[in-house]
């Protein structure tokens, strides 16, 4: 049930398009354990980023607010912790694939650098990440008919979330009354900057690797065959240890 | 350094900073004049638990703090040699062809793009010269560590952790001579992959923990079971003539950069691995067996270690041991080895690991590069920001909690021991923040250590951790020995809570909270001149209960590291089942249906 009348938590329209493919996706038993206890992961880590804001933060209310949201979230993280171990006592076993691009749970705050943001900019950054996050769980609950004990942790996750939007909302219109929806576009653009500074870095990364990978195996062999013969050559146990050299040397 | 002038050991005041980062615990330290002026681990800055990152907040905290210019700096000494290393990362992706294909890439990666350019990254950060930026090897950075920070001027040096360099593990001696000249000779070294730590730790992620972290709970699980798996792990860890151990690689991954650090062949010694998400019970037969595998690596790590520094005791001849390096975290290891090695004292640094090593190649650096003469290092932890508690009151009050303001130590301590008697969880924050993975009784969590429910209540409701786990006792030194079964020796090793000893049989009931369930507690001997305050508590609580004994143990939440300023230990106060928190003169309490209330009514 969702407690607050201010704000809903919605499934965007992809996600409602991909219906099918998270029904598929959540159907296997322990691969659905596998990712509550990756939630759990997150919602930890999104806690202990809550709480940082509430030590640094001046503002009397907001850092009550962020202890609360903190508690929530740890308490998230047990319940789908609990949750996700009494699956996997299941007999079974699943497949490696897990989709988690598919269902990313609350993903954004794991790589806030709660320092650099200023409470309004928190506020909205919180503000999006509780709706996406809310949205896909309405999701996850949706496709979890077979599962009520499983429907039954999103349920209540959903009830804080809606707690969640309400507040960052409501803070966010009180201390940025003129400019909070600004505040909430510039947080969707950095949202959308980050999402592509994920996909360039993964792009530039496969091609390091690849780059990498050819060069491996291309100019190693010859000195790995040194290398694994010296390697023969030396003696097991105890050896004289490395004389200094000068602190000015990296070798 | 050629024309510069403290290296002569000219008496102008010579400023070294010292600096570990980039595997784990980066932390920077501060020494002005051969004697370190404060220290403190990155994590407690950046408040995430490990930080690896490159120091900066922790080097400009030291900076502040002692008043000091980055270009007033003499010297910058980072705690290992980047090249060196990147030699043995080349050199075992070389001999682990074809099979180390898949971590080449990344291994490339992590070194290229940016720890091997060290230097660089120190130079462009803090504006020094390069030819002031020195390097020590990293086993050389813990021996000075673990040599020249102890209260000793003649010791045999052992030294081990997972890797640095290529050393694992290092043997040798430490002098300092009449006119203070001080010498680290270290004889002989194991190399990579050959490692203990890297035993250990291999062992830690088959036990499901994290590796780096989880290496506490490997020992205190080791406890529950009997090490029926030693002759296996004896296999495996093959002694050699000269007394030391060759790995048989054929069980172990790591050292291919594998994703996993234990192979199929070690799977098939030991069984199945436990999954890091299932739940931990010894008592139940798939618990027992991992308990009994914990049993077994411990055993055979404290054998080795104890001939290691035996035969290091009768090489040297010498009375004391200084150990250094990750693996001297292991209490239990370390008591063996203080009772069967011969040595009468075993010292151990607060902060043995990586995070020690900012202070040992600062050390190093002002002892040995520039010759400067011995000064004695003051023997204590507390090297980190000073406790400010201004803000406490004030947020406390916005906040609508029950604050107290008691000027005076007495009336101070008088209400913590009134809150610990009743059985209240107090947050102890004082002084200067430890340096090191241990709370030493200035960001504890402290509680009365009589009831074994007690030890209950604080897994489930603060640390959040495994029943298994176990806390620590601080005890004044001089009642240590009523308490608990102290070798010769024992009273030392406790002071930065380095030893696991056996608790007194007719106390063990009565310190059911800190006496593990094989009878024994990692005891911290508090001593009134290393931590008045603290120490002063503990005899007035002994004055009312009659045991002067208290469960510390670190102030921070799971997955947290411990806290440093006292919003941080607010924060941890407010989310966790503590119930008074006292920073300073600061007494602050709880009224959970107030906040409850308020939380509701703001929203």
């Amino acid at each position: 049930m969702l407690a607050s009348p201010a704000v809903r938590a919605a499934p965007s329209t992809l996600d409602l398009l991909l219906l099918p493919l998270h029904r598929l996706v959540w159907a296997d038993p322990h691969r659905r354990a596998r990712k509550l206890l990756r939630f759990a992961e997150t919602e930890a880590d999104g806690g202990r980023d809550l709480a940082r804001a509430a030590e640094l933060t001046f503002d009397p209310a907001l850092r009550r607010l962020y202890l609360r949201h903190a508690q929530d979230e740890q308490r998230h993280a047990d319940l789908f912790r609990r949750r996700g171990r009494e699956l996997l006592s299941q007999p079974g076993s699943a497949s490696k694939f897990e989709a988690n691009w598919l269902a990313p749970g609350e993903r954004g705050l794991d790589d806030l650098r709660v320092e650099k943001q200023s409470d309004e900019t928190l506020l909205a950054f919180l503000h999006l990440s509780e709706k996406a996050a809310a949205g896909r769980f309405v999701i996850y609950r949706r496709v979890l008919q077979a599962d009520p004990d499983t429907r039954g942790v999103f349920a209540r996750v959903l009830e804080d979330e809606a707690f969640h939007m309400t507040y960052t909302g409501k803070q966010l219109a009180r201390l940025s009354p003129r400019k909070h929806g600004l505040r909430l576009w510039q947080a969707r653009a950095g949202r959308l900057w980050k999402t592509y500074l994920r996909l360039a870095s993964a792009v530039a990364s496969v091609f390091g690797t690849v780059m990498l990978g050819l060069q491996y195996f291309l100019l190693l062999p010859a000195f790995a065959l040194v290398a694994k013969r010296a390697a023969r050559r030396e003696p097991p146990g105890l050896a004289p240890s490395r004389p200094p050299t000068p602190l000015q040397s990296q070798y | 350094m050629g024309g510069h002038a403290s290296q002569t050991g000219s008496v102008g005041r010579l400023r070294i900073l010292g600096i570990s980062a980039h595997y784990h615990d980066s932390a920077a330290a501060l020494l002005i004049d051969g004697v370190p002026v404060c220290a403190v681990q990155e994590e407690r800055l950046s408040r995430r638990k490990n930080d690896a990152a490159f120091p900066l907040a922790a080097i400009e905290w030291c900076l502040d703090f002692a008043g000091v210019q980055p270009e007033q700096l003499d010297a910058v000494v980072f705690y290992e040699k980047p090249m060196l290393k990147f030699e043995r990362i080349l050199t075992l992706a070389l001999r682990g062809f074809p099979r180390s294909w898949p971590a080449f890439p990344q291994a490339m990666k992590n070194a290229l793009g940016g720890k091997l350019w060290v230097k660089g990254i120190i130079a462009s950060e803090l504006g020094v010269r390069g030819d002031r930026i020195l390097f020590a090897e990293h086993h050389r950075s813990h021996a000075a560590a673990a040599f020249l920070g102890a209260p000793s001027r003649n010791a045999a040096i052992l030294t081990a952790d997972g890797v640095g360099e290529w050393a694992t593990l290092s043997m040798g001696r430490g002098s300092i001579a009449a006119d203070g000249t001080a010498s680290i000779e270290l004889f002989r070294e194991l190399r990579f992959p050959h490692s203990l730590g890297m035993l250990y730790s291999t062992f830690t992620a088959y036990l499901g923990f994290p590796v780096n972290e989880g290496e506490y709970k490997v020992m205190g699980l080791a406890s529950y079971g009997q090490p029926s798996f030693a002759e296996q792990v004896r296999r495996i860890v093959r002694r050699t003539a000269d007394g030391g151990f060759a790995l048989d690689l054929d069980y172990f991954e790591f050292h291919e950069g594998a994703r996993r650090s234990f192979s199929k062949k070690f799977v098939e010694v030991f069984g199945a691995p436990r999954e890091p998400w299932d739940p931990l019970d010894p008592q139940s037969a798939e618990g027992a067996r991992f308990a009994d595998v914990a049993a077994s690596v411990q055993l055979v790590l404290e054998e080795v270690l104890v001939d290691l520094a035996r035969s290091l005791q009768r090489e040297t001849g010498l009375d004391d041991l200084c150990f250094g390096g990750g693996v001297a975290l292991n209490g239990c290891a370390n008591a063996r080895i203080l009772r069967e090695s011969g040595f009468r004292n075993l010292y151990v640094p607060s902060a043995p690991g990586d995070a020690g090593c900012a202070l040992g190649a600062a050390l190093y650096a002002d002892r040995l590069h520039f010759r400067r003469p011995h000064r004695p290092v003051p023997d204590h932890p507390y090297w980190g920001p000073a406790l400010e508690a201004t803000d406490l009151a004030r947020i406390a009050l916005e906040d609508g909690l029950e604050l107290e303001q008691i000027p005076r130590e007495p009336d101070l301590i008088a209400c913590a021991v009134d809150h610990l008697c009743a059985g209240r969880i107090v947050g102890w924050m004082q002084g200067r923040t430890e340096m090191g993975p241990r709370a030493l009784g200035n960001r504890s969590i402290l509680a009365a250590p009589h009831e074994a429910a007690m030890r209950d209540a604080l897994n489930r409701s603060i640390k959040y951790r495994e029943e298994f786990r176990p806390f620590a006792p601080a005890v004044p030194i001089e009642q240590a020995d009523r308490f608990f079964q102290l070798p010769s020796g024992g009273a030392r090793l406790g002071r930065f809570m380095s030893g696991v000893f056996p608790v007194h049989r007719e106390w063990r009931s009565r310190l059911a909270a800190v006496t593990h369930v094989d009878g024994t507690a990692r005891v911290q001997t508090v001593e009134a001149s290393m931590a008045p305050r603290f120490h002063a508590l503990l005899e007035a609580y002994g004055a009312r209960t009659g045991i002067p004994v208290l469960l510390n143990t670190s102030f921070n939440l799971a997955g947290e590291p411990i806290v440093n300023r006292a919003v941080e230990g607010y924060s941890t106060f407010r989310r966790s089942g503590i119930d008074v928190l006292i920073a300073g003169e600061t007494v602050v309490r709880k009224r959970r249906h107030d906040l409850a209330r308020l939380e509701e009514a703001i929203a």
